[in-house]
């Protein structure tokens, strides 16, 4: 009945998971990756251990059920029959300590828990539904607390001969109990344990504790590789209307992985914690995204055609809420149950911008410029895009040109940014004086479309796409430098998905190499440098220590700054941030800039442009701090001799 | 040859003692056309710089905003009178009477027009004013040529006009089809962007309408100062279109002209380019408007600018 | 409600345009674009519309490429599209031009005709009034705003040299509208997808009733050379000299 009483609460949870779209089968990549994904991240709890308290309390908790799981098959066979063991384990001493002992671990997990939430209570809980934690780890507790006293009975009773060192200092306890009043209260305790355990069935479907249940497989169906390549909608303007689909508009519209991401979500808020967005006070936080999603997705589950389904912007989240993501990742990277927060965001974009163009107007610029003559995002004209090469001998790829070993991939930052293009300088002349055969594409480069798909503009992207890896491939390029980390991301992992591999090396990573093999000969002074993790060469392209490995050949001194690596904090411009307005309480790129003047360091190292133009700008805003600058720049001062 | 003066009840537009000055280059004959209220008034000064007749009229229902009953009464003293050439202002009333009379005339029009070496050649800067171009021009007299403003000095050489009154001339449907509901007459707490001496204009790099407030106070410590922008910074909603020079907005032509995170656009480069002489503030050293400027200064304007109000206060005791 | 909003393909709105040994703007080749100046009035148009109801007609006059100028505006929401293309009227003056698009126009049966002040590349600024005095219409120039009042007058507010005016004009009228009228939308997808199968008219200069002598153009180019550039001036990096500097040009040119 119990079962019933389950299944009847998960139907509405079940039908619209039923509902959902279909996944990319492929997406969670090769089955030993889904496998070895599921031993380290739900065995081992590998996420959860990123913060270590918490991780303990948690692990002490699940590794705890996962054991107790046969008491419950005992304690459902000893209703039948008091004295009926399971075989193998029943009735053996060393599963009864460990079972003691387990006991004690889950109740110590949730007494760390109780005090985590009652004293220390951390802010990623704000907007977190604290009762029902609070009514589940009552009802664990319970749970805990009723096994060990029914085993305590069955050892008083002699029932079992497997003693614990817990049940059995209980049962001490008893040892003055009449038989009578013995064998009630193991009546009463075993009925009261499997009661509690249906309970907690029956309550779990309808709860933000479902994820015991659909962690596992959220886990399985996680995209994999690079966390920065977004799946491509493939859009044909050709086809019919009904089988264009244009981002997520309603529920339905939604994945099976977007869906079950919201069912798996526990509320936890660490992904509310490394939030940019919210640490500046904007309304944005991926956990209330989640929950908001959720609860609507879920009030709309009813049989199709009985209820007209209402579009998810604005009626589960904001608009504001949409457009305030700077797609940096980090949610996504904290997030134990692997919930995609980033690319449902962005699936949310696509219908604002493609279908309904509803957007912040003052990123009109961007995709107007984009798709205008200039193709960048700045509007400036294609005639422009050599500008930076001013008094530079750099070879400009003709159509027919024999292939360079080297093509630069300058980017519109790079080419159009006045700070930007400083970067670009040296980088060229940093390859050219390592003798690297190196061309770039001139006019007819065009914006990678970074900006556009993470605006949303799908359409847009694919165009861009398809003729930036034209223009490659009918050029022969094999390997590609990009100093843009957003450039890199896009050409690296997005780029494939439309016919155009090639071998994308980052410009700190190539830059490192020419230093490690001897080609380039820099100087080192004891200038106190800080790096900047860029969002899309470190969290979304794992790459840490090209940036720093360059530095460490131009300095003796390197400050880390609090949250670095893959705990960097965005400098606000990814997500086409970078062309809207901000609102909220601060400032991303003055936050971090903040947080970089804090290590005491003179430059605050960058190896993207767009981190470069936000931390710099947030530095003219700042009174003092220290000088913003790309890593090729401070390479070129200590290598070339007119720096 | 004929001009068009721009007239109101403050006076005549300084366009029209401009267009006189070459008009009177080209030939001795020159008429003028005042039409709307304040013509009367015109006539001494208009004939003091040289023209030798002027049509007018100060019936009311050429005020209408349409410019359609001026335009038509235009056309009927053009077919009695038969002139080779009208030159027009490039002002608003300008383009009005002479894109109607052009359906009404046929004959060819040519705009934005710096000089006109003959009265069948026209000489106009093209492309923002990097390329000058000569037209010949052809078909029904007379040719119409608008000229852009400041392209020559009023010069007073002492006459007399005869005054040849005019009658209005209704167009089809009648005069008053258009209603002025509401006049406002622009802020005057401070000099034109044509007449000042001094004008300070911003662009994007402002940042926003904030920025403009550094002009402001640039502007006290200096006085007879009028702010203007760029094209840029109007489309971003900043500052009224008023405020706009180019070559959409006003052509000012000042002692100094100081431009302020502006990169010099072509489309700015024409309404500025003739001032005596300019200062540029901009962060980008690549920016077009440093080839324009007597002093190009490349730095964050948001330092330059509160650096020299100090200054100017300084010297100024403002 | 039927509104006609003039439009026009400009080479390059962003960059700098060239002239072609014939001494015309290059257009066949060059990178264009709808004039982004029209996409106010555009904006304005299809707001109105879209409260009162009715149509909107982008009418455009160009080279082929200028499709992409008018398909613009039919994804931003216009619901046909007229284009006049024709080799004798290249390099087309503006009286020419506006004969063309009056009789465009014509028989669109048209409340109200919107056009931006003037074009990107051409400037001249008296094409609408001409178009408007061929049709026999009255004309709001440099409005600010636009309204429509009762279904049957326009209520504008324009520049004018002295400051601005609030003005009522009886339809059917021309209206030329400033940057300020509106702000233009971003074409969705689905609105670039459905520019597609809407009605894009490409009558002949026969077909409109224009015959060779109304298109032959009066102006020709004599001349085309390069402005001087201006010499002397100077580029300083900012110090804590440059306030001073600036001050001593100001005091030379005796304005402080």
């Amino acid at each position: 009945m119990a079962v019933a009483l389950a299944w009847r609460r998960a139907s509405p949870r079940i039908a619209t998971l039923r509902a959902a779209r279909p996944d990319d089968p492929e997406r969670g990549g090769p089955i030993t990756e889904r496998a070895a994904r599921e031993l380290v991240e739900v065995v081992g709890q590998r996420k959860l251990f990123q913060r270590l308290v918490p991780g303990m309390m948690h692990a002490a908790i699940f590794w705890g059920f996962v054991v107790l799981l046969p008491t419950i098959a005992e304690a459902a066979i000893a209703v039948v029959d008091r004295g009926a063991h399971l075989p193998l384990i029943g009735d053996t001493t060393w599963f009864a300590w460990l079972v003691d002992l387990v006991a004690v671990a889950v109740l110590a997990g949730v007494i760390i828990a109780i005090s985590i939430r009652k004293v220390q209570r951390p802010d990623r809980f704000r907007g977190s539904h604290l009762e029902e934690a609070d009514r589940i780890l009552l009802m664990i507790t319970a749970i805990v607390v009723s096994l060990l006293l029914w085993q305590a009975t069955r050892i008083a009773l002699e029932l079992t001969d497997a003693e614990g060192p817990v049940s059995g200092w209980i049962a001490g306890f008893l040892d003055g109990a009449s038989i009578g009043t013995l064998e009630a209260a193991e009546r009463v305790l075993v009925w009261a344990h499997l009661l509690l355990v249906l309970a907690f069935l029956v309550y779990l479907p309808g709860s933000k504790h479902l994820h015991i249940v659909t962690a596992a497989p959220n886990v399985w169906l996680r995209k994999s590789g690079p966390g920065g390549r977004l799946e491509p909608l493939r859009i044909d303007l050709e086809a019919p209307e009904e089988d264009l689909r244009l981002g997520a508009a309603v529920a339905t519209d939604l994945t099976r992985k977007q869906t079950l991401d919201l069912f798996s979500c526990t509320e936890c808020g660490r992904c509310q914690d490394v939030c940019p967005a919210w640490a500046t006070g904007k309304p944005l936080s991926p956990k209330l995204l989640v929950m908001d999603l959720r609860d609507h997705v879920a009030g709309t589950a009813r049989p199709a055609g009985e209820v007209e389904l209402q579009p998810l912007v604005p009626n589960a989240v904001t608009d504001e809420v949409v457009w305030d993501c700077v797609t940096c990742g980090a949610c996504v990277r904290e997030c134990p149950v692997d919930i995609e927060h980033v690319d449902t965001i962005v699936d949310l974009r696509r219908n604002l911008v493609m279908a309904e163009s509803r957007f912040p107007s003052e990123a009109g610029a961007l995709l107007r410029g984009v798709e205008g003559p200039g193709e960048n995002p700045w509007g400036q004209p294609a005639s422009a895009r050599m500008d930076w090469a001013d008094g530079l001998d750099v070879r400009v790829l003709a159509p027919g040109d024999a292939a360079p070993d080297v093509l630069f991939w300058v980017g519109c930052a790079g080419a159009f940014d006045e700070r930007a293009r400083e970067a670009t300088r040296s980088t060229v002349r940093l390859l050219q004086a390592a003798g690297i055969d190196v061309a770039v594409l001139g006019q007819r480069e065009s914006c990678t479309g970074d900006p556009a798909r993470r605006m949303g503009h799908e359409f847009l992207f694919q165009t861009l796409a398809e003729r930036n890896v034209s223009t490659l491939n009918d050029a022969g390029v094999t390997t590609i430098v990009a100093s843009c980390a957003h450039c890199f991301n896009t050409l690296a992992n997005e780029y494939p998905d439309y016919g155009g591999t090639y071998e994308v090396v980052h410009h700190s990573e190539f830059l490192a190499r020419l230093v490690r093999e001897g080609g380039l000969h820099p100087s080192r002074d004891s200038v106190a440098v800080t790096y900047h993790d860029a969002c899309y060469l470190g969290r979304h392209n794992g790459n840490y220590d090209s940036p720093r490995d360059v530095l460490r050949a131009t300095t003796g001194q390197i400050e880390e700054m609090p949250r670095s690596r893959e705990r960097s904090f965005c400098c606000g411009a990814g997500g086409a941030r970078f062309w809207m307005e901000e609102g909220g309480d601060a400032r991303i790129n003055d936050t971090r800039y903040a947080e970089a003047a804090s290590t005491g360091a003179d430059v605050v190292a960058t190896a993207c442009p767009f981190c470069l133009v936000m931390l710099d700008d947030a530095s003219g805003a700042a009174a003092e701090g220290p000088e913003v600058a790309d890593v090729a720049t401070l390479l070129a001062r200590s290598t070339l001799p007119d720096g | 040859m004929w001009i068009w003066a721009d007239v109101s009840p403050e006076g005549v537009a300084s366009s029209a003692l401009e267009l006189l000055t070459k008009a009177r280059a080209i030939g001795n004959d020159v008429g003028a056309v005042a039409l709307g209220s304040g013509a009367s008034g015109a006539v001494d000064q208009l004939g003091e710089h040289g023209a030798a007749r002027v049509y007018t009229s100060d019936d009311q229902r050429l005020a209408e905003p349409t410019s359609r009953v001026a335009a038509h009464t235009l056309a009927a003293l053009v077919a009695e009178h038969s002139p080779g050439v009208v030159l027009f202002p490039s002002s608003y009333r300008g383009r009005d009477v002479a894109g109607r009379l052009q359906a009404i005339t046929a004959s060819t029009l040519m705009a934005n027009a710096v000089d006109l070496p003959s009265i069948d050649r026209a000489r106009a800067e093209i492309l923002g004013g990097t390329t000058i171009v000569e037209v010949d021009l052809a078909g029904p007299a007379p040719h119409l040529v608008l000229m852009r403003p400041r392209s020559f000095e009023p010069e007073a050489v002492g006459g007399t006009a005869d005054v040849v009154p005019v009658d209005v001339v209704e167009p089809p449907g009648g005069a008053a089809v258009v209603q002025v509901l509401e006049r406002t007459e622009a802020a005057s707490d401070g000099p034109t962007l044509e007449g000042a001496k001094v004008v300070l204009a911003g662009g994007r790099g402002l940042g926003g309408p904030d920025g403009f407030r550094l002009l402001q106070e640039l502007g006290d410590a200096i006085g007879d100062t009028a702010i203007g922008a760029s094209r840029a910074a109007v489309d971003a909603g900043w500052v009224p279109y008023a405020m706009q020079i180019g070559q959409t907005g006003s052509t000012v032509k000042p002692e100094v002209y100081l431009a302020a995170g502006i990169s010099g656009a072509l489309q700015h480069a024409v309404g500025m380019k003739g001032s005596r002489r300019i200062v540029a503030i901009t962060k980008d050293p690549e920016a077009p408007i440093l080839q324009l400027a007597d002093l190009g200064v490349v730095g964050d304007l948001f330092q330059v600018l509160p650096a020299l109000t100090e200054e100017v206060r300084r010297r100024t005791g403002r | 409600m039927n509104i006609a909003v003039l439009v026009k393909w400009v080479p390059e709105p962003q960059g700098t345009p060239t002239l072609g040994p014939d001494h015309l703007l290059v257009r066949e080749g060059a990178d264009g674009a709808l004039d982004p100046g029209d996409e106010y009035g555009l904006e304005r148009a299809l707001q109105l519309v879209e409260r009162d109801g009715g149509e909107v007609t982008v009418v455009s006059m160009g080279p082929e490429v200028a499709v992409a100028a008018v398909q613009r505006g039919l994804a931003m929401g216009a619901d046909r599209g007229v284009l006049v293309t024709d080799d004798t009227v290249r390099g087309a003056d503006a009286l020419v031009t506006a004969r063309v698009l009056a009789a465009a126009i014509r028989p669109i049966g048209v409340d109200l005709v919107v056009a931006a002040v003037e074009s990107t590349d051409g400037y001249t600024g008296t094409l609408p009034v001409t178009v408007a005095e061929l049709l026999a219409l009255p004309s709001v120039t440099f409005a600010t705003s636009l309204d429509i009042v009762d279904g049957s007058h326009v209520r504008a507010e324009r520049q004018t040299a002295a400051g601005a005016e609030v003005v009522s004009s009886p339809l059917p009228a021309l209206v030329t509208v400033t940057t300020g009228v509106a702000e233009p939308r971003y074409p969705s997808l689905k609105g670039v997808m459905a520019a597609k199968t809407k009605p894009l008219d490409r009558p002949s200069l026969a077909g409109l009733g224009l015959a060779a002598d109304d298109v032959r153009p009066s102006q020709t180019v004599a001349s085309v050379e390069a402005a001087p550039l201006k010499a002397g001036g100077r580029v300083i990096e900012a110090g804590p000299e440059t306030a001073a500097e600036i001050a001593d040009l100001l005091a030379e040119a005796r304005v402080i």
